[in-house]
């Protein structure tokens, strides 16, 4: 498919890949916060690092200073890398401020995304939020008597909903009511989920009935229906031609019966040629071999099976027996 | 910036002969070949000239087997709607796990329908095992085996002579299909000997220097099929609406073009793929060549680089004209990888990471070079950036914190 990429999507491709300074690949060492997101199954991975001017006193004031990416991934997930550092670095923002960027603000820094690439700025938000937790069991900060709530342990061990991309329902839940997501098309395109089995979208507890208990679910007009007079029953469809009659002796009988019989005529002659046959299946009265050995590829190959093992098989096991090449 | 089109298994341009051929179609004899005056008439004998070359081309003597259609993807259509509903009786499809969606989606919509679809698998090469595909048949109860002659993603070959001999020695009722869109005009096919087996066979203009919008249905006479499209009696009642005059020509010039070089060309192509094969596995670590343990199409190339996204590595073959395609989800549009790589079981570092060049008559020698010359680089760029490759090592991260 053909993306639509915005010119300032394409340059911060370009300069991350070739490494122009003021790009920020890499990955610090000792950071103060690590976060990671996505994984080689998913098509994209981001493992975000920051370091902070630490306030002498109180943590919360932790000023960062420096970010840095390492990422696998697509033009726009690069990109939204990118945008994300350069986002928090010009505002010399604390780590509880830049919690306030969000993938909105990613989009907006790139000049937009294309709508099915929505999941790359939404993979940026979440590595920095995880990094923000990291920073802040550092740091001792306590986030939660900030009244910030991350929820990335509830959210690893809730019951998965997605299970391609390994996403949870309370993940899912949260998502949609911050992104606004009405439609399953919405959310496949922001986080992935249902994007590819598709086997969720629908199931008991899906992607459906999360949406329809968070947004409220439009109730089906219940229309009754005239009845329908029943249709009278169907004839059963004629036996399909071509079946013939079981052959009286079990399936494994009669495979064993025409390896005795190979054995017995057809092998020796064939081993004095230096070849043999060997049987690929048989099905009813078909019987599929291949010569192999030296008789493999030999011109006379089609007439030997034909005469020699064709012609024995009939003669000892089954006359309806029909041999096919391999 | 010259353009290094290498794409050819995506669509082809059209060869100024091809042009040059369909241009009188256009304007001067514009004429409905199914009306009666003496201009319409030029146009309707334009059109069995061309029908009677295309037959020929297969080495068939039975002009009307050809049937025109929009696309190869209305040929599938075609053939596989229609003779499921010819052949109400039998309701059991054989078809691989590595087909074109426009056949892949024809069978599991059948599929939904109630139809039993056996999916085979292909081992790590692309090889379909010949074992399975003989337990899958079912003498009185299989109605079609519909498989690809060459995969468009990896150019692996499927032996169709000898998979279209098994179905009919195994039950001559069992119809067999083929499309051949990758191979034909690369391949030679003969349908009236090496081929004679094969009941119905699709492929597409626009891959072999045609216009895009024009196919062919092979049917062999007697096929118990019905058609896709009603409404007209064009193409013997069998698919309805005014014939594409022009894209018809065209397409019967384009087979011919073909059919003149067809030995040489797939020698001279096969020699820039193997060219570019081989230099890039000498200057990339970590890459693997995808279908190189199968018989492959000469003129196809898929590689994946492991640890590495393909989309990143087109964006950036895309600056320096380099047109290619990748089996990367983020290509796709649909988050998953190829279905193809999938099948092959690619391993999940390398699956994301395909990238396909695929070349026609028109490539040579120097655009190899240049590709050469920029592509390690580039996949060096995006695994200098990923969190999974180890940059002192110039090797995977294995463990990851």
């Amino acid at each position: 498919m053909a993306w639509e990429y915005s010119e300032k999507t394409k340059q911060l491709f370009m300069d991350a890949v070739h490494g122009k300074p003021g790009t920020h690949i890499g990955e610090l060492e000792n950071p103060d916060g690590i976060g990671e997101h996505g994984s080689l199954a998913c098509g994209d991975a981001i493992r975000f690092t920051f370091r902070v001017k630490r306030h002498p006193t109180d943590p919360t004031k932790d000023v960062i200073t420096e970010t840095r990416y390492l990422t696998f991934g697509c033009t726009s997930a690069i990109a939204a890398s990118e945008a994300l550092c350069s986002l928090i670095e010009q505002r010399g923002l604390t780590p509880i401020e830049a919690l306030k960027i969000t993938n909105q603000d990613i989009v907006d820094y790139l000049g937009g995304l294309p709508r099915q690439k929505i999941h790359c700025s939404v993979m940026g938000a979440e590595a920095l939020e995880a990094a923000v937790f990291n920073w802040a069991q550092r740091r001792g900060v306590d986030l939660k008597s900030l009244g910030i709530h991350l929820h990335l342990a509830e959210e690893n061990e809730g019951r998965i909903v997605c299970k391609c991309f390994s996403l949870t329902e309370p993940y899912i839940r949260r998502k949609i009511k911050e992104l606004n997501l009405r439609t399953i098309p919405e959310i496949t395109n922001a986080i992935k989920a249902g994007g590819a089995c598709t086997s969720c979208h629908y199931a008991p507890g899906g992607l459906q009935d999360l949406l329809d208990e968070i947004w409220g679910a439009e109730k089906p007009q219940q229309k009754s229906l005239p009845q329908l007079p029943l249709l009278p029953e169907i004839t059963p469809q004629p036996k399909p031609d071509g079946e013939k009659e079981q052959p009286q002796v079990s399936a494994y009988q009669f495979g064993k019966k025409i390896e005795q019989a190979l054995d017995q005529y057809a092998r020796p002659l064939l081993r004095k040629d230096g070849g043999d046959v060997e049987i690929v299946d048989i099905k009813d009265h078909l019987v599929y071999c291949r010569l192999t050995g030296a008789c493999r590829g030999c011109d006379h190959a089609a007439q030997t099976l034909r005469l020699l093992v064709e012609q024995t098989l009939k003669e000892t096991v089954d006359e309806r027996i029909r041999v096919i090449s391999v | 910036m010259d353009v290094i089109y290498v794409d050819n298994n995506a669509t082809t341009c059209i060869a100024p002969e091809v042009v040059e051929a369909m241009q009188p179609y256009f304007t001067a004899e514009y004429f409905n070949p199914s009306s009666m005056y003496a201009p319409a008439r030029r146009t309707s004998k334009a059109l069995k000239q061309a029908r009677a070359d295309i037959a020929r081309f297969f080495h068939l003597d039975e002009p009307e087997t050809i049937l025109f259609t929009s696309c190869a993807t209305e040929s599938n259509n075609t053939a596989i709607f229609g003779t499921a509903k010819a052949n109400p009786n039998r309701r059991h499809i054989i078809t691989t796990a590595v087909e074109h969606p426009a056949v892949l989606e024809v069978c599991k919509a059948l599929q939904r329908e109630g139809y039993e679809v056996t999916f085979l698998g292909v081992d790590r090469h692309g090889n379909l095992d010949l074992a399975d595909f003989i337990r899958a048949l079912r003498p009185g109860r299989t109605l079609l085996v519909t498989i690809m002659h060459a995969n468009n993603e990896t150019g692996v070959i499927f032996p169709i002579p000898q998979l279209a001999r098994l179905t009919k020695e195994t039950d001559p009722a069992i119809l067999f299909h083929t499309d051949a869109t990758q191979s034909v005009g690369k391949l030679p096919i003969d349908l009236s000997r090496e081929y004679q087996y094969v009941d119905m066979l699709s492929f597409s203009g626009h891959k072999l220097h045609a216009p895009k919008g024009v196919g062919v249905l092979y049917l062999k006479r007697g096929t118990r099929c019905r058609p896709l499209l009603i409404g007209g009696h064009q193409e013997d009642g069998r698919r309805g609406g005014t014939e594409n005059v022009p894209y018809i020509v065209g397409l019967a010039r384009a087979l011919q073009l073909a059919a003149e070089n067809l030995a040489e060309e797939y020698k001279r192509v096969e020699l820039l793929r193997d060219r570019l094969e081989q230099a890039l596995l000498e200057r990339i670590p970590y890459l693997e060549v995808n279908g190189a343990g199968a018989p492959r199409l000469p003129n196809t190339l898929n590689i994946s680089c492991h640890y590495v996204e393909g989309e990143s590595l087109l964006t950036q073959l895309d600056t320096f004209g380099i047109c290619a395609s990748s089996g990367s989800a983020c290509t796709s549009g649909s988050l998953e990888p190829s279905h193809v790589l999938r099948a092959m079981k690619i391993p999940e570092t390398a699956v994301q990471g395909s990238v396909r060049f695929s070349f026609s008559r028109y490539n040579t020698m120097e655009e190899v070079s240049r590709i050469i010359e920029v592509f390690p680089t580039i996949v060096a760029n995006v695994r200098r950036i990923s969190p999974y490759w180890d940059q002192d090592q110039n090797a995977p991260r294995f463990v990851t914190a």
